[in-house]
């Protein structure tokens, strides 16, 4: 299956469920935008579904399924990289310091990509069978 | 009689340091206009009889005439004339941001040619449809919510009026000092926000973010879902893309980092190696990742196997239509050519034309010595590696400074495709990830090493007093604030652009089938082929057996 009928309407009403959650949140002090929020967390919902039911038709992909674990794992080293920088700021006020902090950081974040997430992703690749 | 004497000798030298400083004062002393100046300026004025003959010369077009009166009963004042002066100073600069904008939204048709030259002939319909629709996904996503996340905090700008209405920026408090998070007003550009100054930088800023958008697109062409590629660029340009440029551009926690840390003049990204082509370019990571490489763009070994683009010329006339979009993208982040510094536009363009001379020589160059051969799509890479590296440092190094950021760009972004290849075995048929994750994160970076302190754009920058400074040129705490915005990029927007993209995975599926994959995106996706009258190459077995080896 290639793109489909199924398709342009879910898209659709992803598009009118976005547009109206995003009218609801602007003028969320008038009554309308109420309803207009509600309706387009519906839609949005809705077209959710929609996308999750008309997947399998796709048929077989040549991207095959990868450890979720191992990209979770990847996932957070890279976050806590980055979240090291941050409290490194807080560590010390000298900017030797915080230079090596940041550094160390940006490298663990670096690393993460580099040495976890990238073989989790290809573990299962389809060019290893 | 000595006496006498000392005393005239002293009165006269006070009656001259009295004339003296009066002389001074006089020189001092702005001439002011009188009313008698301007109603005789007026009387000089050409007449409508005078103008009626036509004014071949340009001598006589524009005059104190065209001042509008606000009170018709007293004539033209002082005051009119003022206000026609900020207003002038007002048009110069939005017509300059609008002309700048106008030229960055035409990179899109660069970034298409580009992408569809480096991809397979049977996905050029595909890959042209992609960098057609993204701009209109993204300008949608923009104005229901992004422009109000990224910039709903951003009043102050005196080049565009200064932008009042967005006033209203979402702060939370953490260690005593107060952190912007993101924007909170402009969504759907109603109500306050429905301002003239505001239009100006809704515009600019979205031309930026769907350039950031349309990177995404080439890393992840000839296998990418068109429904999943337009769920995700709405997301994107939604959420993704705003709230980064809400920290760095918008009055957020990186721009803060001087006033509140102490690091330099904050988070510095003068036109967006960061904003734009970095969390362009780490998306595009994060969903390659996903997606997977083409099928036969690896062996079994992990070896790669070079796929050839179909259109060389249009790669190369794509690239060429980008440096010149460029001009755009750096002399146009000013916001404005008139006040506040913003004559260095000049310097900012011939930086921007500087490194991109010297990353094509990095590129060739290495390509040459190295594989033997000036190749043409990796030189095209270099001198965008160079124009994404000048991005962020144009409005703060000198020449030498941009000379030598380019050049290292280009020499990074052959190393970097390789290594993107080779060692993260992530297909990206067009090197987007190296050219705008690569070199954006470099960009980025070498402001806090080249910044030369000659900047000032209306005296600060963030908030803090000075001239945006770097390692070189003595301050080392501006390296630590591009530290701290490069570790963002990687360990805040990667993250949450492969999160969500996971999550679009899970319930819609990233990639297109095989059988669609194997015969060409063109038919089974778009409905037409971009070529029709081409005739295809056999496809190898890889490709074929391709079908028989997938588990999903």
């Amino acid at each position: 299956m290639a793109a489909t009928k199924s398709q342009g309407i879910n898209f659709t009403l992803f598009m009118g469920g976005l547009t109206a959650v995003c009218a609801g949140v602007a003028f969320f002090d008038s009554g309308m935008a109420k309803l207009a929020l509600i309706l387009g967390l519906v839609c949005a919902a809705v077209a959710l579904w929609g996308f999750f039911k008309i997947k399998p038709l796709e048929g077989k992909t040549g991207g095959t399924p990868q450890p979720a674990v191992m990209k979770l794992i990847g996932v957070v080293v890279v976050l806590a990289g980055w979240l090291f920088v941050l409290f490194g700021l807080h560590l010390t006020a000298g900017v030797g310091g915080r230079l090596v902090t940041s550094i160390l950081g940006f490298a663990v974040s670096l690393a993460g990509i580099c040495f976890i997430l990238a073989p989790a992703v290809n573990k299962n690749a389809i060019w290893k069978a | 009689m000595r006496i006498a004497r000392i005393a005239a000798w002293s009165c006269a030298l006070a009656i001259l340091l009295m004339a003296g400083a009066a002389t001074v004062a006089r020189a001092d002393a702005a001439p002011s206009a009188s009313a008698a100046e301007l109603k005789d300026a007026l009387s000089k004025a050409p007449t409508t009889a005078t103008l009626a003959n036509g004014d071949p010369g340009g001598t006589t077009t524009g005059t104190v005439n065209d001042v509008p009166v606000a009170d018709t009963k007293t004539g033209l004042t002082l005051g009119d004339v003022a206000n026609q002066v900020g207003q002038n100073k007002i048009a110069v600069n939005f017509v300059w941001t609008l002309i700048t904008g106008f030229l960055v939204m035409f990179m899109q048709a660069g970034f298409a040619m580009v992408e569809s030259g480096l991809c397979r002939v049977k996905n050029a319909n595909h890959t042209y449809m992609m960098n057609f629709f993204v701009y209109t996904c993204g300008l949608f996503a923009y104005w229901i919510i992004g422009f109000a996340i990224q910039m709903g905090g951003a009043a102050g700008n005196g080049n565009l009026g200064g932008l009042q209405s967005l006033n209203t920026e979402h702060v939370i408090t953490l260690f005593g000092t107060h952190w912007g998070i993101f924007g909170e007003c402009g969504m759907f550009l109603a109500r306050s926000t429905y301002d003239v100054g505001v239009m100006v930088i809704f515009l600019f800023e979205m031309v930026f973010m769907d350039t950031a958008l349309t990177i995404v697109t080439g890393a992840c062409a000839e296998r990418w879902k068109f429904l999943a590629f337009a769920v995700s660029s709405v997301l994107m340009g939604a959420f993704t893309y705003p709230l980064y440029g809400n920290w760095a551009w918008g009055g957020g926690w990186l721009s803060q980092l001087g006033v509140n840390a102490g690091l330099g003049k904050g988070y510095c990204d003068f036109a967006g190696s960061g904003v734009v082509h970095a969390v362009g370019g780490l998306t595009a990571l994060a969903v390659a990742m996903i997606i997977g490489p083409r099928i036969g763009k690896f062996n079994r070994d992990g070896s790669a196997n070079a796929i050839i683009g179909h259109d060389i010329s249009a790669v190369l006339i794509g690239c060429f239509i980008l440096a010149f979009g460029w001009f755009g993208f750096n002399p146009g982040s000013t916001l404005g050519a008139s006040a506040a510094g913003n004559l260095r536009i000049g310097s900012i363009a011939v930086n921007t034309m500087l490194a991109g001379c010297t990353a094509t020589f990095g590129a060739l160059l290495y390509m040459w010595v190295v594989k033997g051969k000036p190749d043409a799509s990796m030189s095209g890479n270099g001198i965008l590696a160079g124009l994404v590296a000048i991005t962020a440092p144009s409005g703060f190094v000198n020449t030498t400074g941009a000379a030598i950021i380019g050049f290292v760009a280009g020499v990074l972004v052959c190393l970097s495709c390789a290594f993107v290849e080779n060692v993260l075995k992530v297909d990206d048929p067009v090197g987007a990830v190296s050219v705008h994750g690569t070199c954006g994160l470099w960009g980025v970076l070498s402001i806090g090493f080249f910044a030369d302190g000659t900047s000032n754009y209306g005296g600060a920058w963030n908030g803090v007093t000075g001239s945006v400074t770097g390692l070189f040129y003595g301050d080392a705490s501006q390296l630590v604030a591009q530290i701290v915005g490069c570790a963002t990029l990687v360990g805040f927007v990667f993250t949450f652009s492969f999160v969500l993209n996971w999550i679009l995975d899970v319930i819609l599926g990233q990639r297109v089938s095989i059988a669609t994959e194997v015969a060409g995106l063109d038919l089974p996706e778009m409905g037409q082929l971009g070529y029709p009258e081409f005739v295809f190459k056999p496809e190898p077995d890889v490709l074929l057996a391709a079908e028989r080896m997938a588990v999903a």
